[in-house]
């Protein structure tokens, strides 16, 4: 089976300039990260896997480096251009949920393939019923608890059919049953969907629904290894 | 202690300091509502004395008579004058205030032949003979603010300063005048003001011609002898001056104040009997150019108070809104300083001391700016009713109430969403669960057809429904300026400018002595011009249903229907009167039957130079801002004794007014002056009001800014949220525009209702006897109104655009998830 490589990065950096000197977030990133894969990004606080993480998602720009999106340099420095490279490609799990709180859980779902020009009810059914809260169709985000939010988050997130999904300490505002809840959820409708899932973390727990662990230290890489997950996915 | 409230409060100045847009609006709102209440405050507390300087009975002052007895008909000899005053001094009621002085004079209706490089210049004109040493309706020089003195020899005379400037006149310079008997030469003397001619117009005219196209002058008993040929001591006015001011019924007040000068008044109506004179006798409240001065000055009193009252409403709302928010926006910061386990008490002090810096600043620049506010507005005043206001002085009580009110609703207004933070549990500030809420039911079903981008608009701008609340309502006050104005000035310009312009085809109303028009006709059928007679004279008086005597005009012209009379009248209901009924029929302006509560078709009793009279009312008649009676010319003429009191011309090419006629005439009205006369006051008047209106135009513009952008701040959680999912500005604008038009059309159809009933209020206020203040809702006038707010809610899309498109999505990625 012939797997394509979805993206890869070369040589990224990203520097800021502050009063006390240069900080390197990011120090020299090489990185290729092929369809259908589940990456776990660890690190500890300031090892810059938020900024890898913003950088992936074109919310932030490289200072220096090459990033290349199924073939195509990724838009830097355009906030428009970004924001389309993100629609068309990019589905996000924050770590807050951040489901719009006056819309339903349906409606959030719906709002953002309206977004990406695509509302389709039945899949935004379909998604819901994936994420096991059918039944919560038409109640407010304040109406469900947080582990129902993130699951409405990750079926918002893949909507609009995302080819890359990312998450920012998704779990981290959840119980550890919670946690695995929503993480075999997101494991599912990647699998089902045929969606790569970069995932940043602190929990060491969640590296059992990744097919590889990618740790950052200090803006580099320091480990890259694929886990008995991916053997399985191979085998399967 | 001090030292961790010093940091504290060091922290929270800088804190503030981050949102200087806000603090800088907060601040400025605290300027605009104490400037504008020191401004109105002050101009209305100088207003009130306004008057006392020019009337005062002092060297300095001109001692406005309290009694006039004039006769416009006859002129009383020396003799009978003099036997009038000892026969009222003789017969004065006991218990009434002394009577200081009884004086004859001649006041005479005239002209000025007044050359300029055009020509010779007819001027309608009132000449006052007064005897030198008189103490009482004397020409007022104030300091500073006239020249010259009093004419003294038969050749001298006074020019009121009204018009010194617009006919380039000066100190020496010879004028020359007429009072049908020819003309005379007179070199000026002096330049002063008279208490009788404040408002420069004509009697019987509610509308001063433009500046220079009336003239009053002041002449010596000597000099009017010369004019007019009467010998010296005759007098066709008396006047009384009573010692204090007795007073008097005022017009437009329910009650009867005229109580005191009832029994004077009859005392001299048997005097005059006794000597067999006739004439009105009138106090201050029923000499009109008196009156209307009271009224016009009550009125801009009045009105000061309920727009300061408007103005600091909205200030106060806008304050609050903002320095909550602003407060508000602090709620994470104190959970922080609590979690930390600093108590209340020390996290309150800067709450409470940063209020009272902020509205300190605020109300120090607005209390430093109001003086100039306040000579602005007098200034303003000072122009429109030309003479100048000496006394200027801002009670100290107005700068306190101002700024104590306005101090309080700060100090609330920041002490209290702050108290309310440090009673939040820090861990549900920090934790953000105390920002989790339900969404509306309600609003998904009313919204959830809509495509979810616009539902969510919706329901974001609703989502404080109290706030919203109080912005429409602060729009709708600031609409209430600026509309209600509005309203009120086109609905003045549609039915007063409106009706002279379009409805009338004269050139010239040329007034004549009772059954003096025949020389006038003749001058018109040499000229070819076409002419009317028509009678206009204000002698009928009634009692309306609050039992009070009200005069009004009574009109005669020759037909109603259309090309009967070069004075074309606007029918509203009923139709015109036929001549010869056997109960005379008449129409009344749609003012007297508002305000007398009688309709159409109503047979009523009024009083026609003191005979009663009954008639049926026909019709009702909109544009005439004075109480008018219309009569068919035959009917009146046959009631009061004469045809006529004026005759319309209408000139035909090359014709126009002249000497001849001048000299023929007691007065020359011209259509054209009259209009731009006008014209001229409706601006003047609407200039003060035009600066309320801009300033309510600002304030909506500040009120919907403010809303605006506190709602796009409170949004940044959504619309960053959205922004990283991928939505695109375009995408966002349609989701902002949206929302500014829907609360741009609601703000402004509350503006339209606050705009209306603020004009029916202002109608209702500003409408007496004297003037009627009719409102129409004016669509052209709503539609504005409503684009206005609509233009400002749709401009802060651009704002709110902008502040998407430089959004630093990484900072708030880290907030999102903090």
């Amino acid at each position: 089976m012939y797997i394509m490589s979805l993206l890869s990065m070369t040589n990224v950096k990203r520097h800021y300039e502050t009063p006390a000197g240069t900080v390197k977030a990011l120090d020299g990133i090489n990185i290729q990260i092929d369809e259908g894969e589940r990456v776990l990004l660890l690190g500890p606080s300031g090892s810059g896997k938020t900024t890898l993480l913003n950088c992936l998602s074109a919310l932030d720009s490289p200072t220096d480096g090459s990033y290349s999106f199924m073939g195509s340099e990724v838009p830097r420095g355009n906030s428009e251009e970004m924001t389309s490279f993100r629609r068309e490609n990019i589905g996000y799990v924050f770590q807050f949920f951040n489901l719009l709180q006056d819309l339903t859980v349906m409606e959030n779902i719906s709002l953002i393939q309206e977004l990406a020009g695509n509302r389709d009810k039945s899949r935004a059914e379909e998604l819901l019923r994936l994420v096991g809260l059918h039944s919560e169709r038409d109640r407010f985000p304040g109406e469900i608890s947080g582990g129902q939010q993130q699951r409405v988050a990750i079926a918002r997130s893949i909507a609009k059919r995302p080819t890359l999904l990312l998450g920012d300490e998704l779990t981290g505002n959840l119980d550890t049953e919670t946690s695995d809840k929503v993480m075999q959820v997101l494991v599912e409708a990647c699998e089902k969907e045929n969606i790569t899932a970069v995932l940043v973390t602190h929990d060491e727990s969640l590296i059992v629904y990744a097919t590889r662990v990618i740790r950052i230290d200090s803006g580099r890489i320091v480990s890259d290894e694929k886990t008995v997950s991916s053997e399985k996915a191979t085998i399967s | 202690m001090f030292g961790s409230s010093n940091l504290l409060n060091k922290r929270l100045a800088r804190s503030l300091w981050g949102t200087k847009l806000r603090l800088s609006a907060v601040i400025g709102m605290i300027f605009v509502g104490v400037f504008a209440g020191i401004t109105f405050g002050g101009y209305s507390a100088n207003l009130g004395p306004m008057y006392d300087s020019i009337y005062e009975d002092s060297d300095s002052g001109s001692n406005l008579a309290d009694i006039w007895i004039d006769n416009e008909s006859s002129i009383w000899s020396a003799d009978q004058v003099q036997s009038l005053c000892s026969e009222i001094e003789s017969s004065w009621p006991e218990g009434a205030e002394p009577l200081d002085q009884c004086e004859g004079r001649i006041v005479m209706n005239g002209a000025m032949f007044h050359m300029t490089d055009s020509g010779q210049n007819v001027i309608n004109s009132v000449w006052h003979g007064i005897p030198h040493n008189s103490d009482v309706d004397k020409p007022w020089f104030p300091d500073g603010h006239s020249q010259g003195m009093p004419a003294e020899a038969e050749d001298e005379i006074v020019i009121d300063e009204h018009v010194r400037e617009a006919l380039s006149l000066s100190l020496q310079d010879v004028v020359t005048i007429g009072v049908g008997e020819g003309s005379m030469n007179f070199t000026i003397v002096g330049f002063a003001y008279h208490p009788l001619h404040i408002y420069m117009a004509p009697e019987g005219s509610l509308f001063p011609p433009e500046s220079g196209e009336f003239v009053v002058g002041y002449l010596s008993s000597s000099g009017m002898e010369r004019l007019t040929g009467l010998s010296q001591g005759s007098a066709n006015t008396i006047v009384l001056d009573i010692s204090g001011t007795p007073s008097f019924d005022l017009s437009d007040t329910e009650a009867y104040e005229g109580e005191e000068l009832d029994g004077v008044k009859e005392a001299i109506a048997s005097s005059m009997d006794e000597n067999g004179m006739d004439g009105r006798i009138r106090d201050r409240g029923q000499v009109e150019s008196v009156e209307l001065m009271r009224l016009d000055l009550e009125g801009t009193k009045t009105m000061a108070a309920p727009f300061t009252v408007l103005i600091q409403l909205i200030a106060a709302i806008t304050i609050a809104l903002s320095l909550q928010r602003l407060v508000q926006s602090q709620t994470r910061e104190i959970a922080i300083l609590r979690t930390l386990g600093l108590p209340r008490k020390s996290i309150m002090s800067g709450y409470l001391i940063a209020p009272l810096v902020i509205g300190g600043f605020g109300c120090l620049i607005g209390s430093i700016a109001g003086p100039y506010g306040m000579n602005g507005m007098l200034d303003f005043y000072e122009g429109i009713v030309g003479i100048p206001i000496i006394e200027r002085e801002i009670p100290s009580e107005i700068y306190l109430s101002t700024t104590g009110i306005t101090m309080s609703i700060v100090f609330i207004s920041g002490v209290y969403p702050a108290w309310k933070a440090t009673r939040i549990d820090p861990l549900e500030a920090l934790g953000g669960s105390s920002e989790m809420r339900v969404g509306s039911n309600y609003l998904q079903t009313l919204t959830g057809w809509m495509p979810t981008l616009l539902g969510l608009s919706v329901r974001s701008s609703l989502r404080k429904p109290a706030r919203l609340g109080m912005t429409f309502l602060a729009v709708g006050i600031s609409l209430m300026l600026a509309g209600s104005i509005q309203m009120m000035t086109v609905a003045l310009n549609d039915t007063i400018v409106g009706g002279l312009r379009e409805g009338q085809t004269w050139d010239a109303q040329v007034f004549v002595q009772p059954d003096g028009e025949s020389e006038v006709v003749e001058w018109a059928i040499d000229k070819g011009a076409s002419y009317e007679i028509v009678i206009e004279a204000p002698v009928g008086t009634l009692i309306d249903s609050s039992e009070l005597q009200r005069s009004f005009v009574l009109v005669g012209l020759g037909g109603y229907g259309d090309g009967e009379s070069m004075r074309q009248t606007e029918i509203i209901d009923g139709s015109e009167p036929a001549p010869n009924s056997v109960i005379t029929e008449v129409m009344m302006d749609e003012g007297s039957l508002q305000m007398t509560g009688w309709k159409v078709g109503d047979r009523q009793l009024v009083s026609i130079s003191g005979n009663e009279l009954e008639v049926d009312i026909v019709g009702s008649v909109r544009g005439e801002i004075s109480r008018t009676m219309f009569f068919h010319q035959t009917d009146l003429a046959g009631i009061i004794g004469f045809n006529a009191t004026a005759v319309y011309l209408e000139f035909p090419e090359g014709v126009s007014v002249d000497e001849e006629l001048g000299i023929l005439s007691s007065g020359i009205q011209e259509r054209e002056s009259l209009l731009r006369g006008i014209e001229s006051l409706l601006d003047q008047q609407t200039q003060v009001l035009g600066t309320i209106m801009v300033l309510g135009f600002i304030f909506t513009l500040a009120v919907m800014f403010n809303t605006m952008v506190m709602n796009l701040a409170e949004r940044d959680f959504e619309l960053a949220t959205l922004r990283v999912l991928g939505a695109s500005t375009g995408s966002l604008s349609v989701m902002l525009l949206f929302e500014s038009t829907i609360i741009g059309l609601i703000g402004g159809l509350f503006g339209v209702i606050f705009a209306f009933g603020g004009a029916l209020g202002l109608a209702a206020e500003f409408s007496t006897w004297q003037f009627y203040f009719p409102v129409v809702l004016v669509p052209n006038v709503a539609f504005q109104l409503i684009s206005v707010v609509l233009l400002i809610s749709v401009a802060m899309v651009p704002v709110g655009i902008f502040r998407i498109r430089n959004m630093d999505l990484v900072e708030k990625i880290k907030d999102l998830s903090q």
